[in-house]
């Protein structure tokens, strides 16, 4: 039995696993081994074989098998973006707190993805995972209203959807749009606006548009406010 | 062929299965092995159950630590995070309505 676990713990150590690791999982397998009474080989498989499937991977190995990417969009152009980085292999794991997709591929068999994006109406998150799992889709990650599902294009083109040479991660991070820059400019506006006409006018029929345009710019500001807060809570709490 | 059939659904579900077994506490490999057992799910050998505990606690779903006994070799001993809460009830959900899929289909073939 000594030798079993001997075996196992040169193999752990061989994998990277910190020598601590390596002394609480052979006591905790011998413990195991105590109650379950039998021969070692027999409860947990060759050592070898055991210990690849506890230990972490070497180094050089585990950055062979994937890599990960976190980018953003803004919702103008997320479905399009994720549906083409999609096929290009990534993988979205989640949405961070910031908002942007983490995702990974597969660089020794990469894989296509497809996407959609899907409002949280009043039936709940649970509710529409549910009518689209039927479908193979499943949630990735959530912004805000916005609910993120993935599907391997492996359940619609077969091994078609198997990439063979996928092109190397994009080298910027922030997919925006024209129109995400129109509205942040009329937004910006908005506040320059009511602010210069708050110092320089008093009373008078200008007041409705100062009130107009400064609630449109503090509106704004207090969303864009509350949605930051709600992300880097529910981010904390995951 | 029984055998190997009961083997592959016990893949696909193992480890919700294992974030079940720790929702009434924290508990250590065997126990956990023997509970499944009790379930009716069979015996659980070893050589699958800690690669299961091992990417379940990697993903952050269970939360691990190792205790001296005083007698024995001493024990690691896993408990379910928040997380891990969170990702069965999802997935578990999933689950069951796949369950209500298959009993659908099978009831059509006359099976109850």
């Amino acid at each position: 039995m000594s030798t079993y676990f001997d075996e196992l713990a040169v193999r752990l150590r061989e994998r990277g696993v910190p020598e601590e690791t390596v002394t609480a999982t052979v006591a905790d397998l011998t413990a195991y081994l105590a109650e379950s009474g039998g021969d070692p080989e027999e409860e947990f498989g060759p050592a070898a074989d055991f210990a690849q499937q506890l230990g972490a991977a070497p180094a050089s190995e585990s950055a062979a098998e994937s890599s990960t990417w976190r980018w953003t969009a803004d919702i103008f152009v997320d479905e399009r973006h994720l549906n083409e980085f999609g096929d290009q292999g990534w993988e979205v794991d989640r949405v961070d707190a910031t908002g942007r997709f983490v995702s990974h591929r597969d660089e020794d068999n990469p894989q296509r993805w497809e996407y959609r994006r899907e409002v949280i109406a009043r039936k709940g998150r649970k509710a529409l995972v549910e009518e689209l799992a039927p479908d193979g889709w499943e949630p990735c990650g959530t912004w805000f209203f916005y609910e993120y599902f993935k599907r391997p294009k492996a359940a619609s083109l077969g091994p078609e959807a198997q990439l063979g040479a996928p092109p190397r991660a994009p080298g910027k991070g922030v997919f925006l749009s024209r129109r995400f820059f129109l509205l942040v400019g009329f937004a910006a506006v908005c506040l320059v606006a009511s602010l210069m006409l708050m110092i320089n006018v008093s009373g008078g029929g200008a007041g409705f548009v100062v009130g107009l345009l400064a609630g449109a710019a503090g509106g704004a500001l207090v969303a864009l406010g509350s949605l930051w807060f709600q992300a880097r809570r529910r981010d904390r709490s995951g | 062929m029984s055998a190997d059939r009961r083997a592959s659904w016990l893949k696909g579900v193992l480890d919700l299965l294992v974030l079940a077994s720790l929702t009434e506490g924290e508990n250590y490999g065997y126990e956990i092995a023997k509970s499944l057992a009790e379930s009716g799910l069979g015996q659980i050998k070893g050589g699958t159950l800690y690669p299961v505990l091992n990417r379940l606690e990697e993903a952050g779903l269970v939360a691990a630590e190792f205790r001296v006994t005083e007698r024995g070799p001493g024990r690691r001993y896993y408990r379910l995070t928040e997380q891990g809460r969170s990702t069965l009830a999802e997935q578990g959900d999933l689950w069951v309505a796949f369950d209500r899929s298959v009993r659908s289909v099978l009831a059509k073939g006359g099976i109850q």
